[in-house]
């Protein structure tokens, strides 16, 4: 028996050595996964808070669209440096607390980079499967591109596009992928040759509102080309986005829906906003608000932005009411849900259309674009046509209507920067606070916002350079 | 003649042989290992009583040992010694617990032989009776007439009769285990009481239990802390941590030597008779916990710490943070003993408002608001009505002074209302003790038997505790279950049998009154004038704007009713474990034998919730995602209760095979060595699920509007909502093991000792390639024994072992991986799955290494009086996982990753003492000492914080160089400027009032972790009291003030706040900065305000205090019943205890004491012990 016993023992040695072997220790780890097929990789681009989420908070703020108040200014002096327009402040130093629009913009760039390099090898998915996806990640990683380049870089202009750098120019999402800081013109170039590639690729309309599809490729390529001055480029790809999708929500009616709300000045009670995934304007949904994984209400207006909207914009009156909290009094946001702040929308493409209109000589036609812009946001009985045979008038106008409807987007920004080019439409920026008279000239250093001090310390395998002094 | 003679002294030999025949009946099964080849006989006897509970008695001038041979494997005693003695001239009686040793041949025993002088014309008779501290009588002590051969030993009462011709001379009495004495010899000696050794008080662990086997610790090479066995007699055995805190040397806060890894797991790994126990359980988001073993801790023989790498190394991937080895109790040698205790602790409940601001206080900032704010000056009453009615001032006393100014009450009235409030103390603090706390009280009652006979040991035992907490819905119980047999089948055959139940079940109340969810002050109450409950109504708490929206929209009442919210949503918990091992030892031979066992441990946990659809919970909860939707007010969590339920099963099994090899060559070497193979398998499991508008009767509930999400819904609050929790979670983990491990130990002599082990594990885990899996862990270790030399001749030193050890432990950290990896969770907005990168390709993970150096001493001196160890060690991590902040234009400049290139070292010093200090009659005192020295350091990171302000949030995440790694960072002081506002210096040293936001202004303000840790237990017996008392010192170790006297905030309005009473000293005009750092009293509202000023405040290394403590951790006095009064009651034993936990703390300032939870009530402990 003892000899019997023996041997089971040394059986059971045996089996648990082989067990070392064997898949005993195969089984992988639940909850995770190392992606390889399509559905793996295509739910990386429904990832809201990763790829479609950018603030562009200090462009806001040195607009002075947004009411601050005055502990968050004295807290945030970056925010403070921006909205009182301080010229003398460094503002490199500052821009340690303030990343947001770099970090959220590259970390969407990696997403693209791993789904573009991953494309060959995708399993499972048919082959347009595949290019789709590909494609779809290319426009978005343009889109990141714009933003950055209208933020931390100078505003493009043809003639120093070639000697001005950009920002890093990265294609890889390994760890040490190498970047270049490109300049203006290559950067630019870059985006369009993108989008190009992507555009064969695409269907007309994306998978879901996150997946840019043909319509959103041309949008882009629209307001590309409309930030280079490439004003008849601007004006095909407008039409060819508007084919896709050309229509606007009637904000008139939804007021006629809402208005014993709207209209009873101390009911704050938040409405759902339209501005949503589902809006009928949308190509390419972005969040562009503080959060991307809750729903919450827009920023609040500052009393004196709202001079310059439309007397019976209708958007206007649903989305902010007027609200006084102990001594701050300013323009509350009267909706709360998932806004499309940052994406591509029809009414974008309509007021790219209109000023390229009015740039090639067509103002007429100009008009006509931005009058069916505002039948939709204008009150009836306060509506009238905008009518002029002046260009330069026309562009105001149509300026007017377009910060308004993008507003808290890069576009504002990015038109601001592109119009102080031109000695015509370039202005001054003045207010008063507390006695005090600031401005904010169109030259200012301050339209070209620090790069973050995290990125310069931390640049990874490439050279980063400070497009500003401050 | 000689034959009479002899026959008388015989004589004495009968009683006490009558008395081993009736306690032969059953003697131990195999507990005695001894082997040996040409050693003296009387080192084999040493080794019998290290490992049994016998004492061998005899006359060392009449027994002459012989050399013997002897191999004994778990052999009863009196096997153990017809081996011994069976070729000797050594004859052997057992007498209780003594055995008593004579020498067959010398038939003229020396006694006789004085005998022989029978001419001698006087003749003197000493008798006596010796006995130890106790009263019990001692039998078969030697007593002998110094320098002479006149001696006998002491019967079984303890008497003694010796006969000399000399009048005057001095009597010896020794015993093994007491203290040898010397008295003069008188002819009634009467009582003569022999003090113990020291060494038997404070014991003296003899053998180390490694987990894997047993050697004697004289064989042992490594670093072993053993819990003094009184101590688990000192205190009450309510947790595990506090059992080894201040026990120990090196074990501080959970933590073994220091901290030794920066992402991996920093707690030792925990053993439980001989199997790891991995008690991680999943916390609600999925995250894993580790926990300490569950066990009933009456049930523990013994608790060995490992803490160097010889000792520890044996556990391969998870060793670097030591290993505390709990051995529990295996059943008794023969007979049955039963034991039985109740244990019941009081609380008193205790809020230490001594630190906080009073009714008076606030009523006084809140005064003094009204008198500095210029907004009031041109405040109109329609103004004050609208701040009222936009609840920007949620404070009673600031509401009161608005409504003076909007005209609804004078000033009079205005001020007899404020001074009625400011005379209310701490009104709501009363309150919440008068109505919502109580005392708590705990109680633990534990039954167990131990019953043994030839084949067989059995163990059983029966815990029970209830805690009645402090909240009066808290409350658990549980029930542990623990049973063990080992069986010995056949003389090569032996199978353990053990079985660990446990049940329990708790109550815990959800709702807090001291975050009632709305804002008080100390002048704030809970019940009304009247006696009815105080409710914090809509009107109380929320703006006129935000009613509006709840009255337009007909939403549910926002009324908060304290008192009775305390009943409501209590969540239930309920337990069940069970952890069985069968253990299998085969004896091929007597020095190689096997053993398999297995282990398998399955444990579940059910909590239930049951929110009330009256709650406020609930109420809130549905307003929250009330959404207008299409001019529709919809509400997308539908109103009823909430029925919220998790399960977690967690299941175990450990396979292991080993065998172990001890033999001796020769005279002089001998080898022990073990060689095994293990497999480990854990699986946790936890679902979450939460049913709504749930009818517990009906067993209904609907399903939720598509769509919800966190976020704001018509009332613009933030709701938070997590599909895991608030609809279904699954979770869900495997990890497994498979180890190869080896460890021998080689004696020269029992002189020289060498020792190492070696170890493979690889695992199912991501977080390592297998090309470093392979890499072995290992040590290596020598040790001499020094007393044993021949050279050796100092006589205060009884023993002396000197030894060394080096090699390396690992670590795991579970949760990261060499590849790319991505989790997913469901995207409601869009629909489908939204994917996320959480961690990148990282080819080069492996497992952290630690490597531990360890020199230490092992000494006994001064006749045993005082013993103790002292260790130096030096610990150095590398290939620690240590983040390294990822790249922004790479995209990941949020996040660190983990990297194997972070190092770190822990060198110390431990030293633990016992001494005898005093020992007189009836009274003795000992004394455990205990040093600890760890410093630990950062030696490499590649990591710098991005931003200033994350190096002080997470000092962890982004250690610095130089310094420890559990350290405080923050602002270098610069006092209060002219206006009394806070600055700090710059990295330039320039004095700035607002936040210097520059990595470099971020100062090194101490380590969180003690360098120096001291404990001293003194143990005083006087009779049949026990009196203990420990305390516990530590210094070099810092602590962040949180509790500040300063009201800050960032909002735009003033932030009322029941704040440190401390702010009654702050600057208040010009010329204060010279003598106070407390900053002024400064509101949103004027325009020196600083939303800046608190954070530089709070952060500034003047709130990082001294953390240098004196802690009384435990006072026990323990009455044991005299045997006379438990006789009639057939009570062995018995022994009442009173203990005193948490007695004191000493701090350096108020401060420092309360951030170090110094003002508390101790807990009272009342305990009845029996021995039945």
């Amino acid at each position: 028996m003892k000899n019997r016993f023996i041997n089971y023992i040394f059986l059971g040695f045996v089996a648990t050595g082989m067990a070392a072997c064997s898949d005993y220790l195969n089984i992988l780890p639940k909850g995770q996964k190392i992606p390889l097929t399509y559905a793996d990789f295509e739910p990386l681009l429904r990832d809201e808070p990763g790829v479609h989420h950018t603030r562009t908070t200090q462009a806001t703020i040195l607009l002075n669209d947004r009411f601050v108040n005055a502990s968050s200014l004295s807290y945030y002096r970056l925010w403070d440096a921006n909205y009182f327009w301080r010229e003398d402040v460094d503002r490199k130093e500052l821009n340690n607390t303030d990343e947001d629009t770099y970090y959220q913009s590259y970390a969407s760039i990696a997403s693209c980079n791993l789904i573009i390099e991953n494309g060959e090898e995708i399993t499972e998915c048919t082959e347009q499967q595949r290019a789709e996806l590909v494609a779809t990640a290319r426009v978005i990683r343009a889109f990141n591109y714009f933003i950055l380049a209208n933020y931390y870089a100078a505003a493009y202009d043809a003639n120093t596009a070639n000697d001005k750098k950009a920002v890093p120019l990265i294609l890889s999402a390994d760890v040490g992928a190498p970047h270049v800081q490109v300049d203006i013109a290559q950067l630019y170039a870059f985006m369009i040759d993108e989008l190009e590639t992507a555009l064969a690729d695409l269907p007309a309309i994306g998978l879901t509102v996150l997946h840019p599809g043909k319509g959103a490729a041309q949008a882009l390529l629209a307001r590309i080309y409309l930030q280079m001055g490439n004003y008849p480029l601007a004006l095909q790809h407008a039409d060819k986005a508007l084919l896709v999708n050309n229509r606007l929500f009637d904000w008139l009616a939804y007021y006629e829906l809402n208005k014993t709300r709207i209209d009873e000045p101390t009911d704050y009670t938040l409405k759902e906003t339209p501005m949503n995934h589902s809006y009928v304007e949308n190509y390419y949904f972005r969040h562009g608000n503080d959060a991307s994984t809750y729903r919450t209400a827009e920023y609040n207006l500052r009393l004196d932005r709202i001079d310059r909207f439309e007397d019976g914009d209708a958007k206007f009156i649903a989305r902010w009411k007027l609200r006084t909290v102990g001594p701050d009094t300013y323009y509350a946001s009267m909706m709360t849900g998932y806004h499309n702040l940052q994406g591509l929308t029809t009414v974008e493409v309509y007021l790219i259309k209109a000023e390229s209109l009015a740039r090639t000589g067509q103002v007429d036609e100009a008009m006509e674009v931005l009058n069916a812009v505002r039948k939709t946001r204008i009150l009836a009985d306060k509506y009238e046509d905008l009518r002029t045979s002046d260009p330069v008038q026309a562009i105001k106008w149509i300026q007017r209507t377009k910060q308004n409807e993008l507003i808290f987007s890069i576009v504002p920004f990015a038109d601001s920067r592109r119009l102080n080019q031109e000695e015509i439409y370039r202005s001054t920026m003045t207010k008063t606070e507390e006695g005090t008279i600031y401005s904010l000239t169109p030259d200012s250093h301050l339209w070209i916002m620090p790069i973050p001090f995290g990125a310069i310390k931390n640049p990874g395998n490439g050279i980063i350079e400070q497009n500003v002094e401050k | 003649m000689n034959y009479k003679k002899s026959r008388a002294i015989n004589l004495k030999w009968v009683t006490p042989l009558l008395l081993s025949i009736i306690l032969f009946s059953s003697h131990s099964i195999g507990q005695i290992s001894v082997k040996a080849r040409q050693v003296n006989a009387k080192r084999i006897l040493n080794d019998i009583e290290q490992q049994s509970n016998y004492r061998f008695v005899y006359d060392e001038s009449s027994i002459q040992f012989p050399l013997v041979n002897v191999e004994l494997t778990n052999a009863s005693i009196e096997h153990a010694l017809s081996i011994l003695f069976a070729n000797t001239d050594i004859a052997y009686k057992i007498v209780k617990k003594n055995i008593l040793l004579k020498n067959i041949n010398q038939s003229a025993s020396p006694v006789v032989s004085i005998n022989n002088q029978e001419d001698v014309p006087q003749r003197y008779t000493y008798t006596g009776n010796v006995q130890n501290e106790e009263g019990t009588a001692l039998a078969g002590a030697s007593v002998r007439l110094k320098n002479t051969d006149i001696v006998t030993s002491t019967d079984e009462s303890g008497h003694f009769m010796l006969e000399s011709e000399t009048q005057k001379g001095i009597i010896q009495i020794s015993f093994v285990g007491y203290e040898t004495i010397e008295v003069s010899a008188k002819i009634q000696m009467g009582a003569i009481v022999l003090p113990m050794l020291a060494s038997e008080i404070s014991e003296v662990t003899v053998n180390v239990n490694t987990g894997y086997q047993t050697i004697s610790k004289e064989r042992a090479t490594g670093a072993f802390g053993s819990l003094p066995k009184e101590s688990l007699e000192q205190q009450r055995l309510s947790d595990l941590n506090t059992l080894l805190e201040g026990r120990i040397a090196g074990y501080h806060d959970g933590r073994i030597r220091g901290t030794t890894s920066m992402n991996g797991v920093t707690s030792p790994l925990f053993v439980v008779d001989g199997f790891p126990i991995e008690t991680s359980a999943i916390q609600f988001n999925g995250n894993v916990e580790e926990a300490l073993p569950n066990l009933n801790l009456e049930d523990i023989e013994s608790i060995t710490v490992l803490r160097d790498a010889a000792a520890a190394s044996i556990y391969g991937a998870r060793a670097a943070n030591g290993v505390v080895v709990i051995v529990t109790k295996k059943g008794k040698a023969q007979g049955t003993e039963v034991n039985a205790s109740a244990v019941v602790t009081h609380t008193p409940y205790y809020y230490n408002t001594s630190r906080i601001t009073s009714s008076a206080d606030i009523i006084g900032i809140e005064r003094e608001w009204a008198m500095r704010n210029p907004q009031l000056d041109t405040l109109s009453a329609a103004g004050a009505n609208s701040w009222l009615n936009q609840m920007i001032y949620p404070t009673r006393g600031i509401q009161t002074i608005l409504q003076r100014y909007a005209g609804k009450i004078s000033e009079s009235e205005m001020n007899s209302l404020l001074d009625e409030m400011a005379n209310s103390g701490y009104r709501y603090f009363d309150d919440v003790e008068r109505y919502g706390k109580r005392n708590p009280f705990a109680q633990q009652y534990n039954v167990n038997i131990a019953n043994g006979s030839e084949k067989n040991r059995f163990y059983a035992s029966a815990t029970y505790k209830k805690n009645l907490l402090e909240d009066i819905y808290s409350k658990d119980d549980n029930l542990g279950i623990n049973l063990r047999n080992t069986m010995q089948i056949s003389n090569w055959l032996s199978v353990e049998l053990s079985s660990f139940l446990t049940y329990g079940h708790a109550n815990q109340q959800t709702y807090n009154l001291l975050s009632p969810q709305f804002t008080y002050m100390s002048y704030d109450g809970l019940k009304n004038a009247d006696g009815s409950n105080y409710i914090s109504t809509e009107e109380s708490w929320l703006s006129l704007q935000t009613r509006d929206i709840i009255r337009t929209n007909n939403l549910y009442n926002m009324d908060i009713d304290p008192l009775k919210e305390m009943a409501n949503n209590i969540q239930q918990e309920r337990r069940f474990g069970n952890r069985s091992y069968i253990k299998l030892n085969v004896k091929f031979a007597d020095w190689i034998s096997y053993t398999g066992s297995f282990q398998y441990e399955f444990t579940r946990n059910k909590g239930e919730t049951l929110y009330d659809k009256n709650s406020f919970y609930v109420r809130n909860r549905v307003n929250g995602f009330a959404r207008e939707i299409d001019g529709q007010l919809k509400y997308l969590i539908p109103y009823g209760h909430i029925f919220a339920t998790n399960e977690q099963n967690n299941n175990s099994y450990i396979f292991r095979q080993q065998v172990d090899i001890n033999r001796s060559f020769g005279e002089d070497h001998s080898l022990n060595a073990i060689v095994g193979t293990e497999i480990r398998n854990n699986h946790f499991t936890r679902t979450n699920q939460t049913s709504h508008n749930y009818d517990p009767m009906v067993l209904t509930y609907d399903m939720l509007a598509p769509g919800i999400g966190s976020g704001g819904g018509v009332l613009g609050t933030y709701a938070q909502f997590d599909q895991r929790t608030d609809v279904y979670g699954i979770f869900d983990q495997v990890r497994r093991y498979v180890s190869l491990y080896a460890n021998a130990g080689y004696a020269y002599r029992d002189t020289y000792l060498l020792s190492g082990s070696v170890r493979y594990d690889r695992s199912n885990l991501w977080g390592t390639s297998s090309k470093y899996q392979n890499k072995p862990i290992w040590s290596l270790g020598v040790g001499w024994n020094v007393d044993r030399e021949d050279f050796f001749d100092v006589d205060w030193v009884d023993q002396l072992k000197i030894r060394t050890s080096y090699g390396i432990g690992g670590n795991i950290a579970q949760d990261v991986s060499p590849y790319l990896t991505t989790y997913y969770s469901s995207n409601p907005n869009v629909g489908g799955i939204s994917g996320t990168v959480s961690s990148r390709p990282n080819p080069l993970l492996s497992w952290e290494k630690t490597t531990t150096i360890n020199v230490g001493a092992d000494f006994n001196i001064l006749n045993n009086r005082i013993m103790g160890s002292i260790d130096y060690y030096r610990k150095k991590g590398e290939d620690l996982l240590a983040s390294a902040q990822g790249i922004p234009t790479e995209g990941f400049g949020y996040s660190t990753y983990d990297l194997n290139n972070g190092g770190m070292t822990n060198h110390g010093i431990e030293t633990t003492l016992g001494a005898t200090v005093l020992r007189k009659d009836d009274f003795s005192w000992n004394m455990n000492v205990l040093h600890a020295y760890n410093k630990n350091k950062v030696t490499y990171v590649d990591v710098e914080a991005p931003v200033y302000f994350l190096q002080i949030d997470y000092p962890n995440a982004f250690p610095r160089i130089g310094n420890p790694y559990q350290a405080i960072y923050g602002y270098a002081w610069a006092g209060l400027d002219a206006d009394g506002m806070p600055q700090v210096y710059n990295e330039i040293g320039e004095k700035l009032t607002s936040t210097p936001s520059t990595l470099e202004s971020v100062v090194y303000a101490g380590s969180t972790v003690p360098t120096h840790t001291f404990s001293w237990t003194n143990s005083l017996t006087y009779k049949n009291f026990d009196f203990s008392i420990m305390m516990t010192y530590q210094t070099g170790h810092k602590i962040r003030n949180s509790d500040l006297p300063y009201l800050g905030g960032t909002s735009r309005f003033a932030n009322i706040l029941i704040v440190n009473k401390d702010i009654a000293h702050r600057w208040t005009k010009p010329g204060d900065e010279e003598h106070t750092d407390i900053p002024r009293l400064v509101f949103p509202e004027e325009d020196l305000y600083n939303a800046q000023s608190e954070n530089i405040y709070r952060n500034a290394n003047i709130n990082v205090l001294d953390a240098r403590n004196l802690n009384i951790r435990n006072m026990s006095l323990a009455y044991r019943i005299p045997g006379s009064c438990l006789a009639k009651f057939h009570i062995p034993a018995a022994r009442i205890q009173m203990n005193a936990e948490n007695v004191a703390l000493f701090a350096k300032s108020k401060n420092a004491k309360n951030m170090l939870g110094g003002y508390r009530r101790p807990n009272y402990v009342f305990g009845l012990y029996l021995t039945l």
